[in-house]
């Protein structure tokens, strides 16, 4: 087949839209990383609680679909602090500070995620749930019909990591939270509520988590198993861009998605999902802290 | 040496007599095991009918005055879990008939386990048609075959739609057996190679790119082969793509299932597809069927998989009455074989069915694909309240695609 330019943009432009919904969710996890220091497998679930708390509120409730995702990121916030409180500081209380060493918080994640993924059952059932959200006849660019739900959610999304970015860089909680993450003692010692940071935190990524939801439930529909491929692919954007790098996730999510499309559309499009992983392997063989991130260091 | 008490003796006795009867009680049950998709909200209704149907023959004085105990066992669509099922159902439970599955990656493997272990094997759902090819003499196909499938729907699109076919076959085996046969069947018949082909995961999530690749190759027509939630996710980013309605979509047998119009919504709209059963049909026993379904399971318009389980639950019913059971401990190959050849013997069963169902002896596809009249149907309205249109109905012959 000959060269399309068309084409070609085309696959930019949907790696591009679905880049950064992989890139919200792995800023979650780069938050909470920075955070804790875990990796939390359980976050594939709070994304599709948020996405199915956005079709309650939208499809039940009546409510407009932007309001349904500001109250999905809030329900899926105050849970994700509930899951923390309730479960995760426990644990790390236990080992006598603010992070856990060992497997004990990895296989905790591990555990959640089921249990999150039943208790998802039990509420909504197996089947997959239409989330229709008219917004119009999609924009034409050229011979591209993009549709107005893609566009919606690159908009927020940078939205999202612009406020996210603000919080942290000009507000006095934000500094809390960077110094929680640089340096539990020290932030402690200066009189900062680490614990209050650390739910502060969790709720930020899960409410992040649940506007990735609610942003793809109108492009593919919303089912209890779709958290699993996400946290993969989010996995892949946080590594690409630098694990704990808030910037390299969001970088991180856009590389993922753009090269998966480009990989289907020009070399196999039988094996979409193998190209985010080889550059996820590739990655961490040539670059391990990402291509954004700093050389890992010691951490307090 | 002790002195016998009368009072423990007649209650010994009566112990004796109790265990004697609750043994008999329980030679004298047909056991029937079922394996079966239950991850879907539809998929737990089948075999709810099933239960219901087998409950409501017992309520009628049962099988020549014996019950029967059905048991349901939830497979989830995966191999692994329909082998063990299986394995549980025939050695533990001791079935004297296996029904399962849903999911053609999932009946595939029990067909060895049947056949080797003696069990009569009716299958409720799949289609993949290396079922029947594996030559079994244990296993029985209720639904019509892949390969009459492929006929059917090839022989309209070449005639109706053009021969520019994309294909988008998902991973899992009924969908990848009826992609493959329906390229065969188009090569076949009218001399045509697809246009574009990509193999997807069973539950992919972004055809985005394949939709712009099938766009800018100008196809007449785009076969989606996929689970029914799969599907519907296609069918609906191939309009976000651009691609107008007047390339024909064409939908694997799972676009039968509720789910496929119920979230593709508008996209639904004009695909369409070859199946067992047709929810528009205006045959007076399929009315009832649908009414029933509606009232007793919420189902708008009942699919195939609704129709070919109530019609198996029915065949079931035939052999097992005609069968000739001696249900004690002794005599469970006996009486497998019995109901084996029972279920062989079934000829023109007509029920709801797009066609006669009928079997024979040799373990051959010709002899063990029941159904071979497919009829295809058209979404003329997506939704909830989704309407469909017959377009054709057709019945191959025995040999057709093999």
């Amino acid at each position: 087949m000959e060269f399309d330019f068309s084409s070609f943009f085309a696959f930019i432009l949907f790696g591009v839209t679905i880049g950064v919904v992989y890139g919200i969710v792995a800023l979650g996890i780069s938050l909470i990383y920075s955070g804790l220091d875990i990796v939390h497998f359980a976050h594939g679930e709070l994304y599709m609680f948020g996405a199915f708390i956005g079709l309650f509120f939208s499809q039940t409730m009546g409510f407009p679909y932007p309001v349904a995702l500001v109250l999905a990121m809030l329900c899926a916030g105050v849970l994700g602090m509930g899951i923390e409180r309730v479960f995760y500081r426990r644990l790390t209380k236990s080992g006598g500070g603010y992070t856990v060493a060992g497997m004990g918080m990895i296989i905790c994640g591990f555990g959640m995620s089921i249990v999150l993924m039943n208790v998802a059952f039990l509420i909504w059932g197996a089947a997959a749930e239409p989330f229709p959200v008219d917004l119009g006849m999609p924009y034409q660019i050229g011979d591209i019909a993009l549709p107005k739900s893609y566009a919606l959610t690159a908009v927020v999304s940078v939205f999202l990591m612009i406020t996210l970015h603000y919080f942290l860089k000009k507000t006095k909680a934000g500094l809390a939270v960077r110094a929680v993450a640089a340096n539990k003692d020290i932030a402690s010692l200066m009189g900062i509520n680490v614990s209050r940071m650390i739910s502060l935190i969790f709720g930020l990524a899960c409410g992040l988590a649940a506007a990735a939801g609610v942003l793809i439930g109108p492009l593919q529909s919303v089912q209890v198993e779709m958290g699993y491929l996400m946290l993969l692919k989010a996995f892949a954007a946080a590594v690409v861009g630098g694990f704990g790098s808030l910037p390299g996730a969001i970088a991180g999510g856009i590389i993922v998605g753009i090269t998966e499309n480009l990989g289907a559309a020009y070399i196999s499009p039988s094996h979409k999902d193998i190209y985010a992983f080889l550059l996820l392997i590739l990655v961490l063989m040539f670059k391990p802290s990402g291509l954004f991130g700093v050389v890992a260091r010691v951490k307090a | 040496m002790f002195k016998l008490n009368k009072n423990y003796l007649a209650g010994a006795l009566a112990g004796v007599m109790v265990a004697g009867m609750a043994m008999g009680a329980v030679a004298a049950e047909i056991r029937i095991g079922i394996t079966m998709r239950m991850i879907s909200e539809n998929g737990q209704k089948y075999g709810q009918m099933m239960m219901d149907e087998f409950d409501m023959i017992n309520k009628a004085g049962g099988i020549n005055g014996n019950m029967i105990k059905a048991t349901l066992m939830n497979d989830e669509c995966k191999s692994d879990k329909g082998v063990a099922n299986s394995i549980k159902l025939i050695n533990q439970k001791q079935v004297h008939l296996l029904i399962g599955s849903s999911c053609s990656s999932v009946t595939l493997p029990i067909v060895d386990i049947t056949a080797k272990a003696g069990v009569p094997h009716l299958v409720p759902h799949s289609t993949n048609a290396k079922i029947t090819k594996k030559g079994s003499a244990w296993v029985f196909r209720v639904p019509v075959s892949g390969r009459y499938y492929a006929g059917v729907n090839a022989k309209y699109v070449g005639e109706n739609v053009g021969k520019k076919i994309a294909y988008l076959c998902a991973a899992d085996a009924a969908s990848q057996n009826d992609c493959e046969a329906m390229q065969k069947q188009m090569k076949a018949q009218h001399g045509a190679d697809p246009a574009y082909v990509a193999q997807v995961q069973e539950k992919e999530v972004d055809f985005r790119t394949h939709m712009q690749k099938i766009k800018t190759a100008g196809v007449d027509g785009i076969m989606i082969a996929a689970l029914a939630e799969t599907m519907a996710r296609a069918l609906i980013q191939s309009y976000e793509a651009g691609i107008p309605a007047s390339v024909r979509r064409i939908g694997s047998s799972s676009a039968s299932n509720s789910p496929v119009p119920t979230i593709a919504g508008a996209a639904a709209k004009g695909v369409f597809f070859a199946a067992a059963y047709a929810a528009a049909d205006t045959r007076p026993v399929a009315r009832l069927f649908n009414e029933m379904v509606k009232q007793r399971y919420g189902i708008h318009a009942p699919d195939h998989d609704f129709s070919q389980a109530y019609d198996l639950v029915r065949i079931a019913e035939i052999a097992l009455n005609n069968a000739n059971l001696t249900l004690d401990s002794a005599s469970l190959a006996a009486d497998r074989t019995s109901i084996r050849d029972a279920i062989a013997n079934i000829e023109n069963y007509n029920g709801l069915a797009s066609g006669p169902i009928s079997f024979c002896a040799d373990a051959t596809p010709q002899c063990r694909d029941g159904n071979r009249t497919a009829v295809l149907i058209a979404y003329t309205k997506g939704g909830k309240n989704y309407v469909t249109e017959v377009l054709a109905r057709v019945t191959m012959p025995a040999d057709f695609g093999l």
